[in-house]
C-alpha cells in the first residue's frame, strides 16, 4: 500500500512537472502581451550551493536482535531510538530551472546523519538482591550519503522576499557508516555499587546499510540580493524504502558478539539549508535577474 | 524528460529493500539469554528438525548436585525462542549427540542418586516423551547405529569402560568392558570430567565397517580402541599419553581413513585425512598432522563431513585462545585446506556442535558468556552461500 501510494504521488509530481513545460491554449480572456522584460523574467536557470544541518529519526519496521530472552518479556531488552534528536550536516550544490513560478531543482547532497538508540539488560538473583548486574548499550550510527533530491518548488510571493513550497523525490546512495557502541553499567555482586564504563567498540558498518529513498516536502525563502539570491529552506524527507541490508543484519562478528542486530529502518530526515544562488540568465550587463 | 523520469522511477522503486525472510532464516546469530544471576546453561548438541526449526540438547547449572542437570531447547527456523524445559533434576549428565531415530529425537543421561544410565526420548518440539533405563553407569558417548544406538560408558565399581549396543528402549544387545588399569589415580581425570571439575575428556564411540570403536579409557590410558565387541581386548589401540594426550575426535572417511584431530600436552593437530591403524598398537603422537597453535590446549573439536560447492569437505570447528568459534575446512579426497572462518567477538565463544541445514547452510552451536559471565547458548546459522565464499578454497 505504502508503495502504491508512493508511486501514485510520484506520478502526479511528474505530471506536474511535465504540464508546465507544454504551452496550453489560452481559452480565457486574452492576456496583454508581455514585455520583452516581463518575458525574459519567466525563465531563469539558478546555481548556487547550500549548506546545513540535520536531523535524524529511524523508525524500526521490524526489530531484530541476538540476544533472545528465554524467560523473561523481550520488551525488557527493547531498542530504544532518539528522535529528531542528533544534528548531521549537509552540503548541496543547486541547480534550479525557474518557469512561471514554479522551479524545478535537482540538489546533488553529501549528508553526514547520526541516530542513536539504547537497550538495557538485567541479571539479578531474587534471593539475593546484591547479586545483580545491569547494563546498558548505547549505540550511535552514523551515515554517510550522496542524495539526489528532485524538487519542485512554488513561489507564494514574488517580491523581494519569495517564500515558496517544495515537494520532491530524493534517492540516497549510501557512501559510507560506521556504528559505536559503548557498553555501561552497574555491578552490585563485586562487594559494592561498581559502576562502570567501557572504551567505545567502534567498526565500520557500511555492510548493514543500502541505499534508499525518500519523499520530501518543505518550505523555503528566497531573498534577492542584487543579482544573489540568498536561500534559507527546510525540508522533511520521509523515508520509503529500508535502509538496512536485510541480508547482512548478523555480519558484523563485532556487533553480533555483544548481541546486536540490526533492525529494518526507515530513515526520516529534517534537512535545514541556508546558501546562495546566482543566475546564468541576464538580460544585460545591469540588470537584476528578477528583482523587480 | 520522459525517459528520465521512467527512469528515476525504476532506481527509486528498485532500491526498495523490504525484509527478507529467506535471508533472515538462512543467516543469524542468536544467544538464549535468562536473567537469573546464578544460571548457567551450555550446549551438547543441536539437530534440525522437519519444521525447520532447531533442537538443543543442553546442560545446566544445578544448585543440589555436582553433576549438570539437562536443559531441552526449541527455537524456531529464524533462532527465535519456542520453548524450554528445565528437565527434573532426578537426571543429571546429559550427553550428545540427539539421536535421530523414528522422527525421534533420543539422548543418554544418568540417574543423580543411582548413577544408572537413561535412554530419554524427546520428539520435535523438544517435549520429553518417555525414558527407558539401561543400567549402565557414567554414560560417555553416544552415536547413532542404524535402529540402536551405540553407547560408551564407564563401570565405576569394576573400573572399566564399557561399549553398549542399545537399542531405542532401552535395551543392552551387546556389550564389551574393557580395564582402564588398577588403582585410583587413573579414575580421577574420568571423575572429575563427569563433576566437571577439570578438563572435559574426548569420549567417543563410532562404528566403521562391522568394527566398533571407542575413544576411552584403555590400559591406564586414553586410546582410540577397536572392538568387535566379542574379544576381550581391543584388537587395535591408538594409545594417547595417559589423560594429556591422545585422539580428540575421529570421524571415519571413505577408503578405511579417518578425520582426526588429537592433543598432546596442550598442543593440537589436525589430519584430515590419517590412515589409521584399526589392528594392533600405536601411538598417536606418530600420527602428526597440522600443528593448530591457535587453538586453546587440549581443544574441544567437533568434525562434520560436508559438501559445499559440490566438494566433499570435512569441516574441523574448535575453540581459539582468542575466545572464538573457529571452522576449517579440508577436501575430503585430499585433505586439502580450503579456508576458514571464525565466529564469535567482544565475549568468549565456544564451539559444542556443528550440523548442516536443509538449506545447505551450516549450524554451530556453541557456549557463549553474556557480558563476559553469564553462561549461556548461543547459535550461528551460516547461509550456503556464505560457506561457498569461505570454503571456495585456492
Amino acid at each position: 500500500m505504502k508503495v502504491i501510494l508512493s508511486l501514485t504521488l510520484f506520478i502526479l509530481i511528474s505530471t506536474t512537472g511535465f504540464s508546465q513545460f507544454k504551452k496550453k491554449p489560452n481559452n480565457t480572456l486574452p492576456k496583454p502581451k508581455p514585455s520583452q522584460q516581463n518575458k525574459f523574467l519567466e525563465k531563469q536557470w539558478w546555481l548556487g550551493f547550500k549548506a546545513g544541518t540535520n536531523f535524524a529519526q529511524a523508525k524500526p519496521i521490524q526489530s531484530f536482535t541476538v540476544m533472545v530472552p528465554t524467560n523473561y518479556a523481550a520488551a525488557l531488552n527493547a531498542k530504544s531510538y532518539d528522535s529528531f534528536l542528533k544534528t548531521g550536516s549537509q552540503a548541496t550544490l543547486e541547480a534550479t530551472f525557474y518557469f512561471k513560478g514554479f522551479s524545478f531543482s535537482v540538489q546533488p547532497t553529501y549528508r553526514h546523519t547520526r541516530f542513536t538508540y539504547f537497550n538495557q539488560f538485567r541479571w539479578y538473583n531474587t534471593e539475593n538482591s546484591a547479586e545483580t548486574l545491569e547494563l546498558r548499550y548505547d549505540q550511535e550510527q552514523k551515515l554517510d550519503y550522496a542524495d539526489f533530491p528532485f524538487f519542485i518548488k512554488y513561489d507564494i510571493l514574488h517580491d523581494k522576499i519569495r517564500p515558496y513550497v517544495q515537494v520532491g523525490i530524493v534517492y540516497s546512495m549510501l557512501i559510507n557508516a560506521n556504528k559505536a557502541v559503548k557498553v555501561s553499567g552497574t555491578d552490585y555482586a563485586s562487594g559494592g555499587t561498581n559502576q562502570f564504563a567501557n572504551e567505545a567498540i567502534i567498526v565500520g558498518a557500511k555492510d548493514l546499510f543500502e541505499n534508499y529513498w525518500s519523499l520530501a516536502a518543505g518550505v523555503g525563502v528566497n531573498y534577492n540580493l542584487g543579482n544573489v539570491r540568498v536561500v534559507l529552506d527546510a525540508s522533511y524527507w520521509k523515508g520509503m524504502s529500508n535502509i538496512s541490508n536485510t541480508k547482512n543484519r548478523f555480519g558484523n562478528d563485532r556487533l553480533a558478539g555483544i548481541g546486536d542486530a540490526q533492525d529494518d529502518i526507515d530513515l526520516n530526515n529534517i534537512v535545514i539549508s541556508a546558501g546562495v544562488l546566482f543566475p546564468m540568465r541576464f538580460l544585460s550587463s545591469n540588470f537584476k535577474t528578477l528583482d523587480r | 524528460m520522459r525517459y528520465i523520469f521512467l527512469f528515476a522511477l525504476l532506481v527509486v522503486f528498485g532500491c526498495s529493500n523490504d525484509s527478507d525472510p529467506a535471508a533472515d532464516k538462512a543467516n543469524f546469530t542468536r544467544i538464549y539469554d535468562n536473567n537469573k544471576f546464578n544460571a548457567a546453561y551450555y550446549p551438547i548438541d543441536i539437530k534440525q528438525t522437519p519444521d525447520g526449526g532447531y533442537l538443543i540438547l543442553g546442560g545446566r547449572r544445578l544448585e543440589n548436585s555436582n553433576f549438570a542437570g539437562i536443559y531441552l531447547l526449541k527455537v524456531d527456523a529464524f533462532g527465535g525462542f519456542v520453548s524450554e524445559v528445565e528437565v527434573d533434576d532426578e537426571l543429571v549428565a546429559p550427553i550428545g549427540p540427539l539421536m535421530l531415530n523414528n522422527n525421534n529425537y533420543y539422548f543418554f543421561c544418568m540417574t543423580n542418586v543411582g548413577l544408572q544410565t537413561q535412554l530419554v526420548r524427546v520428539d520435535g518440539d523438544g517435549l520429553i516423551t518417555d525414558q527407558f533405563a539401561v543400567g549402565n553407569s557414567y554414560p560417555a558417548a553416544a552415536a547413532a547405529d542404524g535402529n540402536n544406538f551405540l553407547l560408551q560408558s564407564y563401570n565405576h565399581v569394576d573400573k572399566r569402560s564399557v561399549v553398549s549396543v542399545v537399542s531405542p528402549t532401552g535395551s543392552v544387545s551387546s556389550s564389551k568392558e574393557f580395564s582402564i588399569g588398577a588403582g585410583d589415580a587413573v579414575e580421577e581425570p574420568i571423575i572429575n570430567h563427569f563433576l566437571q571439575t577439570s578438563k572435559k575428556l574426548p569420549f567417543l564411540v563410532g562404528k566403521v565397517g562391522n568394527t566398533y570403536y571407542f575413544n576411552g579409557f584403555y590400559n591406564y590410558t586414553l586410546s582410540l580402541a577397536f572392538t568387535n565387541l566379542s574379544a576381550d581386548e581391543p584388537q587395535g589401540i591408538v594409545q594417547g599419553q595417559q589423560d594429556d594426550g591422545g585422539i580428540s575426535q575421529a570421524v571415519p572417511l571413505d577408503g578405511g581413513k579417518f578425520a582426526l584431530a588429537r592433543f598432546n600436552f596442550g598442543d593440537n593437530y589436525f589430519l584430515p585425512s590419517a590412515t589409521v591403524s584399526t589392528s594392533g598398537i600405536s601411538s598417536s603422537s606418530d600420527l602428526g598432522g597440522n600443528p593448530l597453535p591457535e587453538l586453546t590446549p587440549n581443544a574441544s573439536v567437533k568434525i562434520l563431513r560436508t559438501t559445499i560447492n559440490a566438494r566433499n569437505v570435512v569441516l574441523y570447528a574448535s575453540d581459539t585462545r582468542s575466545k572464538q568459534i573457529a571452522l576449517f575446512g579440508y577436501d575430503e579426497a585430499t585433505g586439502t585446506f580450503i579456508g576458514s572462518k571464525y565466529l564469535g567477538f567482544s565475549n568468549p565463544f565456544e564451539v559444542a556442535s556443528i550440523a548442516t541445514t536443509a538449506d545447505g547452510g551450516l549450524a554451530v552451536c556453541g557456549t557463549t558468556y553474556v557480558a563476559g559471565r553469564f553462561t549461556r547458548i548461543c547459535l550461528f546459522k551460516i547461509s550456503q552461500e556464505e560457506l561457498a565464499e569461505a570454503f571456495k578454497g585456492f
